[in-house]
């Protein structure tokens, strides 16, 4: 019997607490919605994003860099390279030694990059074009921030530039593609 | 101080919990994100966000200043909250996801080992609490009957 009364009440507590969450929280300015609530992605906060714009004074800004400045880092053990276009176009063919990180990917494989990231001096973000790297690159030199930093550069003209460049280190479609990709 | 032992821990875990809910009851949108961010339940991310700012609130209130049969039930739903609580932060911890605890709302540390000690703390803390707010046996008691074991 007593345990019943007490399960009764615990039951009547969780119903006050729910009951006042929820009420609080369809109301709060800042409450969240819960139908239409999206899990944090890569780019949560690109540029436009409430934390990166609080962040971004302090940080030194993204690089653009040439075909030829890349080019010149290949190869570099302490250069990583992150490719933010689509999987298809990832599969298709990619820099060499590229990982996978579209804006898109979850945080897990966010994550994933920053632990590529460890001990690495450079990040270079390709996309498509220049424009489609930088918010990746926006969000990857935030959440990369720490001493002694790590430089933070897109690709000027992106994949397709590369690509018609002809530079020697961009691979055609290839098989061990999945070894490099940290997609998930 | 020993008497007072069962008190200072049902105020110290009541005014925790009352403080923790209402920081997170401050930006609920913010919190999912911090729960998203364990990557364990992303889909009921924004229920718990809503849900368990307030239910902390109250059980903290309730721990607080209910009645004893009410705050044996808050302990036992204290004690659940902070088992979840501790099981989210060691699998964080174990799984090396580098992410804020989100233990009082949002900007917090990230989470470390003493995250998680402080989380196991808490836990034993609130089983202590529960035993202690039982009906028929309490911290006196119990230490009665350990000094004077042929008392009934």
């Amino acid at each position: 019997m007593g345990m019943l009364a007490a399960t009764g009440r615990a039951i009547c507590l969780l119903g006050i607490g729910f009951g006042l969450g929820f009420s609080i929280n369809a109301f709060h300015p800042r409450g969240v919605h819960l139908r239409s609530y999206a899990a944090p992605v890569a780019c949560t906060a690109a540029p436009g994003g409430s934390t990166a714009q609080a962040g971004a004074a302090a940080l030194p800004p993204v690089e653009v860099l040439s075909l030829a400045q890349v080019a010149s880092l290949c190869g570099d053990p302490r250069v990583l390279v992150a490719d933010a276009r689509s999987a298809a176009a990832f599969a298709e063919g990619h820099v060499t030694g590229a990982i996978h990180l579209p804006c898109a990917s979850s945080r897990l494989t966010a994550n994933a990059a920053l632990d590529a990231l460890a001990g690495k001096e450079t990040l270079v973000v390709y996309g498509e074009g220049t424009a489609d790297a930088l918010p990746v690159a926006e969000e990857m030199r935030r959440r990369a921030d720490r001493p002694g930093g790590v430089r933070v550069a897109v690709l000027a003209g992106g994949f397709s530039a590369w690509s018609r460049a002809g530079q020697a280190c961009s691979s055609g479609p290839c098989a061990d593609c999945s070894a490099v990709s940290v997609h998930r | 101080m020993r008497r007072r032992l069962p008190l200072l821990i049902r105020a110290a875990l009541g005014l925790l919990l009352a403080v923790a809910g209402a920081l997170k009851l401050a930006d609920p949108s913010a919190f999912a994100t911090e729960i998203a961010n364990y990557q364990l339940l992303p889909a009921v991310a924004p229920y718990l966000a809503a849900a368990l700012p307030a239910l902390e609130l109250v059980l903290g209130v309730a721990l607080l200043i209910a009645p004893r049969p009410w705050r044996r039930s808050a302990a036992a739903l204290a004690l659940g909250l902070f088992v979840a609580f501790a099981g989210a932060v060691g699998s964080a911890y174990f799984r090396g996801i580098n992410i804020s605890c989100g233990c009082f709302g949002t900007g917090g540390d990230a989470i470390t080992g003493l995250t998680l000690v402080r989380n196991l703390v808490l836990v034993a803390a609130a089983a202590l609490l529960l035993v202690g707010e039982g009906d028929s046996q309490n911290f006196t008691s119990l230490k009665s009957a350990r000094n004077d074991p042929g008392a009934s």
